[in-house]
């Protein structure tokens, strides 16, 4: 839980909200886009990934005074705190909504057709495009069956572009477990893939 | 040769290098063997392309929701946004707890605090310009003379006249005057034992009980009765033998039915159906008879020539479901060939009914079946 990681840690010393709002909205300007996308595509639902990114920053807020970069594992910066912040939202977020079983079929999920749309590159040929468009529908199927923890780790690694180190400090992970998540997640990624052609 | 070379990267060290976690070796491999180099290559094409896709995707919803946010909101309080109550926070198990508190002790609420204050308006008087006591006493007047009128005119003799003259009208009873539904004339037939169909011939007369039947009347009997059918009033015709009026013409025959009556049925009467009385045996469905419900039915086999052609279709048939629910006299209506008709005809003998009613009775219906071949 981000409240232990908080809590844990020691005193205040080098608050980065010195400057008050102004200063915490302009960190809310740099970071939200980052916080934002990691939690629309773990939870591929708009308006949850928006709760949770201001929800993100509402308890970073709160806890500015315990922020003094470094967690436990070690030293970490300021993006990667709120992204520990976000992933435990996360977590919270599947552990409550396996409570509000009878939400789901409210929920606007994406379909999965509508997400490899947005693919880059748009000027590519047809074909090439066509498949991309494929391998991207594939991930994204592969990464929805994946557990909770393998597809956080494997956003982290693959969308994020974090290292072993910054993802073992974002989940509280050790960096042994993290690597077989990621290779698992790897592997049924490349299954799905595979399967494919 | 290469060490590095020596064997291809394995699928498991593949992935330990998309996820930068090779030995040595392995990434020593991977630079120098290019079968691996391009295998990791479209893994990691594959997850640029889907970080690509993410980036865009949460790039365009930001902007939606920044667009979003201009529309709607305020710049201003843009902090206060984000500190939301905590209520609204709440798990829903604390959520119940709480409105079930409030329920049993409601919280007081400060006292309310009027904030607004009455306002002083023109008077209304002087909108009539001082006319208020004339017109208010004009309009008195003018509905005292409206009502006085009405009962005035109530007590006048013409219109008390009129309104005595009523006709009264009454609904006569009609239920002797409807027409009672006729007794259903009495279906069945006759039939004797010869080999071929009734032919044409005048019927012999009707009577409630057979005695003699129409044929091989017995030769110089000592008390002579002439032979009787059990069978409705119907035309007749006037012919040297005995036969049905509406049959067709050929070597004199009573049918070949059961009986004593004529035609091919069995009983006293006349027609194909059974137990007396003029027609076919079977009821027709509707008008107070019940369908036969099939309870059994097994399903048609195919022909082998029929699987071979891949040939589809229905058969229809018309058969009799008799009072034991059993089907009886199937004839094939519209036929579909290369066995098939065969084949259902075999099922349905097969088949079992909940046989037709009427007025509570099992009677033999006459139904259409359509059965459906399908090739899956």
């Amino acid at each position: 839980m981000d409240r232990g990681l908080i809590q844990k840690s020691a005193p205040v010393a080098d608050p980065p909200f010195e400057g008050g709002l102004n200063d915490f909205e302009s960190l809310v300007r740099q970071h939200r886009p980052r916080i934002f996308r990691f939690l629309l595509a773990s939870l591929r639902d708009r308006e949850a990934a928006e709760n949770l990114a201001r929800d993100c920053f509402v308890r970073a807020f709160k806890a500015r005074d315990q922020f003094r970069g470094e967690s436990n594992l070690g030293k970490c910066g300021l993006a990667t705190w709120l992204m520990h912040i976000a992933a435990n939202l996360v977590r919270d977020h599947q552990a409550n909504s396996r409570l509000k079983f009878w939400r789901r079929k409210l929920r606007s999920d994406l379909d999965p057709n509508d997400l490899s749309d947005w693919i880059p590159d748009q000027q590519q040929s047809p074909e090439a495009l066509a498949l991309a468009k494929e391998r991207v529908d594939a991930i994204w199927k592969a990464a929805a069956s994946l557990s909770e923890r393998q597809r956080t780790v494997f956003l982290l690694r693959f969308v994020e572009d974090m290292d072993l180190l910054e993802i073992a400090v974002v989940t509280g992970m050790k960096e042994g477990t993290i690597k077989t998540h990621l290779f698992r997640a790897v592997q049924a990624v490349r299954l799905v893939l595979e399967a494919q052609k | 040769m290469n060490p590095h070379l020596a064997r291809h990267l394995t699928r498991e060290q593949i992935s330990k290098c998309l996820i930068g976690d090779a030995t040595p070796h392995e990434s020593q491999h991977v630079s120098s063997c290019a079968v691996c180099r391009g295998e990791l290559a479209r893994f990691e094409l594959s997850f640029s392309q889907f970080r690509g896709s993410v980036r865009r995707w949460s790039d365009q919803e930001e902007q939606l929701s920044r667009v979003r946010e201009v529309v709607t909101m305020n710049y201003e309080n843009h902090l206060e946004r984000l500190l939301i109550p905590a209520s609204v926070d709440l798990p829903w198990y604390k959520g119940i707890v709480i409105s079930v508190k409030e329920l049993i002790h409601p919280p007081k609420l400060p006292p309310l605090e009027v904030t607004s204050k009455p306002v002083k308006l023109a008077s209304l008087k002087g909108l009539y310009g001082g006319h208020e006591t004339t017109a208010g006493l004009g309009s008195v007047i003018a509905h005292v003379a409206v009502v006085a009128l009405l009962l005035f005119a109530g007590t006048l003799k013409p219109v008390q006249q009129a309104i005595k003259e009523v006709v009264p009208l009454f609904a006569p009873d009609l239920k002797p005057l409807q027409p009672k539904p006729k007794p259903e004339a009495s279906k069945g037939g006759g039939g004797s034992p010869q080999r071929t169909a009734e032919t044409k011939g005048e019927l012999p007369r009707v009577a409630p009980k057979s005695f003699v039947p129409p044929i091989r009347p017995q030769d110089d009997p000592r008390l002579a009765v002439n032979p009787t059918i059990v069978a409705p009033d119907m035309p007749n015709i006037n012919s040297p033998n005995y036969g049905n009026p509406l049959g067709g013409v050929g070597i004199p025959s009573a049918g070949n039915g059961i009986g004593t009556g004529i035609g091919s049925g069995k009983g006293p009467g006349i027609g194909p159906g059974s137990g007396g009385g003029f027609g076919g045996s079977a009821y027709k469905i509707g008008g107070g008879v019940s369908a036969p419900v099939p309870v059994y039915r097994p399903e048609p086999e195919y022909s082998e020539e029929a699987r071979k052609a891949k040939w589809q279709g229905a058969v229809l048939l018309q058969l009799v479901v008799d009072e034991n629910g059993v089907p009886q006299d199937i004839k094939v209506i519209r036929s579909l060939g290369l066995g098939l008709d065969q084949k259902a005809i075999e099922a349905v003998q097969k088949w079992r009914f909940k046989p037709g009613q009427k007025d509570g009775k099992a009677v033999p219906v006459s139904a259409n079946i359509e059965v459906n071949f399908r090739l899956l």
